[in-house]
C-alpha cells in the first residue's frame, strides 16, 4: 500500500474537477479511437484535421453543425425538463414525429399567408407533442404507470404513422419521390446563413426554463416534487398537478423540435425525419446532468460528434466505426463523471 | 487486561473469542475508528455503547467483513484473520443481526433460514426444510413457526428468525444492532432470556445499544466508544446510568422529568386546539390503519403516543397534519371542522410536523440545505415576492434557521444529505417550530440520535410547549414519554387503547395496552 495515501469518495464532485474529467475523457476517447484507426491502417491525424477543417474551415461546415444542433438542443431540453419532475421522457422521438406531423398537416392543408401559417404550425407542433405524451402523463399521474415504457412504445406508433402518411395519403404525387410529402411552403426565416431562427429560440427556451425553475415559486415546487415526491406531499405541494404540467411541457418542447425540423430544415415530412434526435436527446440531457442551460453545451458536443461522423463516413469510415467512437466518448465521460467524485489524500494521524 | 472476568469461569490462558487490536477506519473527512481495541471473551455479553457516529457500526462492519480496516488486526480464538468478505466472517463464526432485518418477506421462515447457506440440502422439499428448521429452533430454544411467511410475523418473531439464521450457521459470536428498538417490553424480555442461554453455552454476544438501562441489565462488560475511539471497557456491575452517559458524551447529561413549567409558561388551554373525532384512515396499502380514533390536543400540553412502531403511528401523524385524508370522522381545528385535508393549509394554520423518517418525507436529500430549510415558508415573503422565488432571501432564512438550530453549515448550496443525521433533525425541528404556533406533531424526534442530540431535541419540544403550542409526541421510548408528556395515549393496531394521565401512570399497564392487552400473544 502507498504510505498514507488514500482514495476518498466525495458526496459531490467539485465543478472544476468534473469539467476537467470530461475534457480528459473526450481526449482519451479520441486517443483510443486514433490508436485503433492507426492499427487498422487509417491516418487518424489527417482524418482529425479533415473533420476540423470541414467543420470550422467554412461557413458551410458551421451551418451544418448548427442545423444538427437545433433539434438536439430541443429534444435534449425536452428530456431535461421531464427530469425536473423525475420523469424519464424516452418518448421525445415520438413527440418529435407528432410535432412534425401536426405542423406538416397545417402547412400542407391550411391556406393562408406565411405570417399566419407559421405561428399556426408552431402551435400545432407544440400541441402535437403534448397530445403524444398525454396518455403516458395521465397514466403516470393517476395510476403510477412507469412512463419509461409508455413513452417508448408510443415512439414506434408515431414513426409508423409518419411513414404511412408520407408514403401514402400525403405523398408527393408531383415530384419523383414517393417517400415524402410535397414541400411545405411556409418556412422559418433564416437567422444566419442557412441557420434558421430555431437556434436562438432553442437557446432562449433553455435559458427560460432554467430561470423559471430557479426563480419562481412554481420552479421551487417542481424541483422539490421531482427530488422527493413524499417530501413535496408533506409540504402540501400538489405533486400530481406538477407531474402533469411538466410532462406536458416536456412533450411540447419535443413537438416544437419536430415543427422546426419541418419548417426550418427539411421542409417535407418523410419517414425517419427524426434521425434519432429524440433518442440522442436522452444522451444530451444525461450529459448535461439535466441542467437546462447545460443542455446547450452538451447538445453542441453531440452535434459536433454527429457532424464529425458524417464527415468521417465520406472518408470511407463505416457507420459502425463512427458509432463506436461516439459510444466510447460517452462511456469514458460517464467514467470520468464518477472519478471526479474521488480525491487522493494523505491521512493525517 | 485483568478486567476480564466473564460470568463463566474460564481456564487461565483462554484467548478471547474476538480480539480487535488497533483497528482504524477512515472515511472522507471522517475518522470512523481510530486505534480501537476490543476483546470479547467466551461466555460474556459485551455491550458496545456510544452516541451516533461514535463508530459502533463501523467497528462491527469491520468485524463482520463488510469493511476492511485501514489498520489493525482481527484475532479470532488467538489466530489473526483477514476477512475479505462477510462470508469469511461467517465462516469464522461471527454473525450479525442488523437493525433492519434482511429477510425475504414473501418467503417462509424455513426458506429464509436456508437461503444462501451452503448446508442447505440440494433439492429439498418444503416439508424437509421446515423439519430442519424446527430441529434448529428446538436446538437453540428459539420459538419460530417454520411454515409461516415472514410478512405474517410480528417484529419480535422476525427477529428470532434472524437470530436463528445466524446461529444455524454455527455462529459463536452474535452481534445485535439495537435489537430492542422494535420490540415490546415482553418481547425484549424473551430476547434477553435467549441471549443469556446462548452465552451460557460458552458463546459471546456483542450488544450494540444506546439505551443505558438495558445495557446495564443484559451485559457483563461494557465498552464505550466516543468519536471513533475507545474510551473504556468496564464491568457492568461497576457502572451506573449516569457514569455511562457521562463517558458516552463526555459531559453530564440530565435525562429527567421535564414536565415542570417555568414561571410564565403558557397554561394548558380549556378547549382543544386540535381534535380528532372518531377518525378512521386507510394506510399506504389501502388497508384500514386507524379505527375510530378520538384524540384531543390542548394548547400548552404534551400528549404522548405510546405504542410499538407500525401500529398506525405514521397514519395518525399524517392525518393530524393534513397529509392523509380521513376515510371517516372529523378533524376540528379550534373547534371548527376541516372540510378537506390539505397539508399546505394545515401549515398555514400553524401545525408543524417532524416526520418519522426525515430523509424520506421531511427532506429532499439531494437538494440544497437552503431549499430544504425554506420548505415551510417558501410561499411567503421574503422568499417569494410577487411569484418570484428569491434564492438570496431563501439562503438568508436558511442561515437564520441553522443559527437557531446551532448547526454549522459550510455551504448552504450543498445537498442536505451531506449533513449528519443529528444536524438534519435539528434543522427540521427548528424549521417546524417556526411555523408550529398551534400544534407540533413530533414523530420519533429522537430516533437515531445520540444522548446529547436527544436532549437538545427534547428541550426544543418543551420550549415550544411553554410557548403555548400543543405537542403530539409519538415515540417508542417509554422513558422519553414519561419524562415529557402530560398525558399518554396508547396506540395499538390503529386504535387508541386508552389515555392515561402521567401522574397516575403504571408502566406495566402501558406495556399491556401496547400489546393490545394480550400478553399471551406469543405463538409457538
Amino acid at each position: 500500500m502507498l504510505s498514507g495515501l488514500r482514495l476518498q469518495r466525495l458526496p459531490s464532485a467539485h465543478p472544476g474537477i468534473a469539467l476537467g474529467a470530461r475534457v480528459a475523457a473526450i481526449f482519451l476517447a479520441l486517443l483510443l479511437a486514433s490508436i485503433v484507426l492507426e492499427i487498422s491502417g487509417a491516418a487518424p491525424l489527417e482524418l482529425g484535421i479533415q473533420v476540423i477543417s470541414a467543420t470550422f474551415g467554412s461557413t458551410y461546415g458551421i451551418e451544418d453543425l448548427c442545423l444538427l444542433l437545433i433539434p438536439l438542443l430541443m429534444t435534449g431540453l425536452a428530456v431535461a425538463v421531464g427530469q425536473q419532475i423525475g420523469a424519464w421522457n424516452i418518448g421525445a422521438e415520438g413527440q418529435f414525429y407528432a410535432g412534425a406531423f401536426s405542423a406538416t398537416a397545417i402547412g400542407l392543408f391550411v391556406p393562408g399567408p406565411e405570417i399566419l401559417i407559421l405561428p399556426l404550425m408552431f402551435i400545432a407542433g407544440a400541441v402535437g407533442g403534448m397530445i403524444w405524451i398525454l396518455v403516458p402523463t395521465l397514466a403516470r399521474a393517476y395510476a403510477g404507470v412507469n412512463e419509461l415504457i409508455t413513452t417508448l412504445l408510443l415512439n414506434f406508433v408515431a414513426a409508423l404513422m409518419v411513414y404511412y402518411v408520407s408514403t401514402g395519403p400525403w405523398r408527393d404525387r408531383v415530384g419523383m419521390s414517393n417517400s415524402a410529402t410535397p414541400r411545405v411552403k411556409a418556412e422559418i426565416p433564416e437567422f444566419w446563413g442557412l441557420v434558421h431562427w430555431g437556434l436562438p429560440l432553442g437557446v432562449l427556451m433553455a435559458i427560460g426554463f432554467a430561470l423559471v425553475l430557479s426563480y419562481s415559486k412554481w420552479g421551487y415546487e417542481v424541483r422539490l416534487s421531482g427530488s422527493n415526491p413524499s417530501a413535496a406531499k408533506y409540504a402540501g405541494i400538489p405533486v400530481r398537478r406538477h407531474i402533469i404540467t411538466v410532462m406536458l411541457l416536456s412533450g411540447m418542447v419535443a413537438g416544437i423540435a419536430g415543427m422546426f425540423e419541418i419548417a426550418g430544415t427539411v421542409h417535407r415530412l418523410q419517414g425517419g425525419i427524426s434521425n434519432n434526435f429524440g433518442y440522442l436527446g436522452i444522451m444530451v440531457a444525461v450529459l448535461a446532468r439535466n441542467s437546462c442551460v447545460g443542455v446547450i453545451f452538451s447538445a453542441a458536443l453531440m452535434a459536433l460528434i454527429l457532424n464529425a461522423g458524417i464527415i468521417l463516413q465520406t472518408q470511407g469510415l463505416t457507420t459502425s466505426a463512427v458509432l463506436a467512437i461516439t459510444g466510447l466518448i460517452l462511456f469514458l465521460t460517464a467514467i470520468g463523471d464518477e472519478l471526479a467524485h474521488y480525491r487522493i489524500t494523505r491521512i493525517k494521524i | 487486561m485483568n478486567d476480564t472476568t466473564p460470568s463463566l469461569p474460564l481456564p487461565p490462558g483462554t484467548p478471547p473469542l474476538v480480539q480487535l487490536k488497533g483497528i482504524a477506519k477512515y472515511f472522507p473527512g471522517v475518522i470512523a475508528n481510530h486505534d480501537v481495541d476490543l476483546d470479547v471473551m467466551p461466555g460474556e455479553i459485551h455491550a458496545l455503547l456510544g452516541e451516533n457516529g461514535a463508530g459502533k457500526s463501523t467497528l462491527m462492519n469491520i468485524l463482520t467483513g463488510i469493511y476492511r480496516p485501514n489498520a489493525g488486526e482481527i484475532i479470532i480464538d488467538g489466530y489473526a484473520k483477514e476477512f475479505a468478505s462477510p462470508l469469511d466472517a461467517i465462516a469464522a463464526g461471527i454473525g450479525m443481526v442488523h437493525q433492519h432485518f434482511k429477510l425475504v418477506q414473501a418467503f417462509t421462515v424455513a426458506e429464509n433460514i436456508h437461503l444462501g447457506w451452503d448446508k442447505t440440502p440440494k433439492r429439498a422439499s418444503a416439508q424437509k426444510l421446515e423439519a430442519r428448521t424446527a430441529e434448529l429452533a428446538a436446538k437453540f430454544n428459539l420459538q419460530v413457526r417454520p411454515g409461516a411467511r415472514i410478512n405474517e410475523l410480528s417484529t419480535g418473531e422476525q427477529q428470532r428468525v434472524e437470530i436463528l439464521r445466524v446461529l444455524a450457521r454455527e455462529a459463536r459470536v452474535l452481534i445485535l444492532d439495537e435489537p430492542t428498538a422494535v420490540l415490546t417490553p415482553a418481547e425484549a424480555r424473551e430476547l434477553f432470556k435467549a441471549l443469556r442461554e446462548f452465552r451460557n453455552r460458552g458463546n459471546a454476544v456483542i450488544f450494540i445499544s444506546h439505551k443505558l438501562d438495558e445495557v446495564l441489565e443484559i451485559s457483563d462488560r461494557i465498552t464505550i466508544l466516543r468519536g471513533g475511539r475507545k474510551i473504556a471497557t468496564e464491568q457492568a456491575a461497576d457502572c451506573n446510568p449516569r457514569s455511562l452517559a457521562k463517558q458516552m458524551v463526555g459531559r453530564d447529561i440530565v435525562l429527567a422529568d421535564m414536565r415542570q413549567r417555568p414561571v410564565g409558561a403558557a397554561p394548558i388551554s380549556k378547549d382543544p386546539v386540535l381534535r380528532l373525532d372518531t377518525v378512521s384512515a386507510l394506510g399506504e396499502t389501502g388497508l384500514s390503519a386507524l379505527h375510530g380514533v378520538t384524540l384531543d390536543v390542548f394548547a400548552g400540553e404534551i400528549i404522548g403516543i405510546a405504542g410499538v412502531a407500525g401500529n398506525g403511528q405514521r397514519e395518525l401523524s399524517q392525518v393530524l397534519t393534513g397529509i392523509r385524508a380521513p376515510s371517516s370522522g372529523q378533524i376540528l381545528i379550534d373547534g371548527k371542522p376541516v372540510a378537506h385535508a390539505n397539508a399546505a393549509e394545515f401549515v398555514e394554520m400553524g401545525i408543524g410536523h417532524i416526520p418519522e423518517d426525515r430523509l424520506h418525507s421531511g427532506l429532499a436529500p439531494a437538494l440544497s440545505v437552503t431549499v430544504n430549510a425554506v420548505m415551510r415558508e417558501y410561499k411567503k415573503p421574503p422568499v417569494t415576492t410577487a411569484g418570484l422565488y428569491r434564492p438570496g432571501a431563501a439562503t438568508t432564512l436558511a442561515k437564520d434557521i441553522a443559527e437557531v438550530a446551532d448547526v454549522a453549515v459550510p455551504d448552504f448550496g450543498m445537498p442536505i444529505r451531506n449533513l449528519s443525521g443529528g444536524n438534519q433533525q435539528r434543522l427540521v425541528a427548528r424549521r417546524e417550530m417556526r411555523i408550529a404556533s398551534k400544534v407540533l406533531v413530533a414523530a420519533y424526534p429522537s430516533r437515531g440520535l445520540d444522548v446529547g442530540a436527544i436532549n437538545t431535541m427534547l428541550k426544543y419540544i418543551v420550549e415550544l410547549r411553554d410557548a403555548g403550542a400543543g405537542i403530539v409526541l409519538i415515540s417508542e421510548e417509554l422513558e422519553e414519554l414519561l419524562n415529557l408528556s402530560d398525558r399518554i395515549a396508547v396506540l395499538y393496531e390503529g386504535k387508541i387503547m386508552g389515555v392515561i394521565d402521567n401522574d397516575k401512570v403504571d408502566i406495566d399497564e402501558i406495556g399491556l395496552l401496547m400489546g393490545g392487552r394480550q400478553q399471551t400473544k406469543e405463538v409457538a
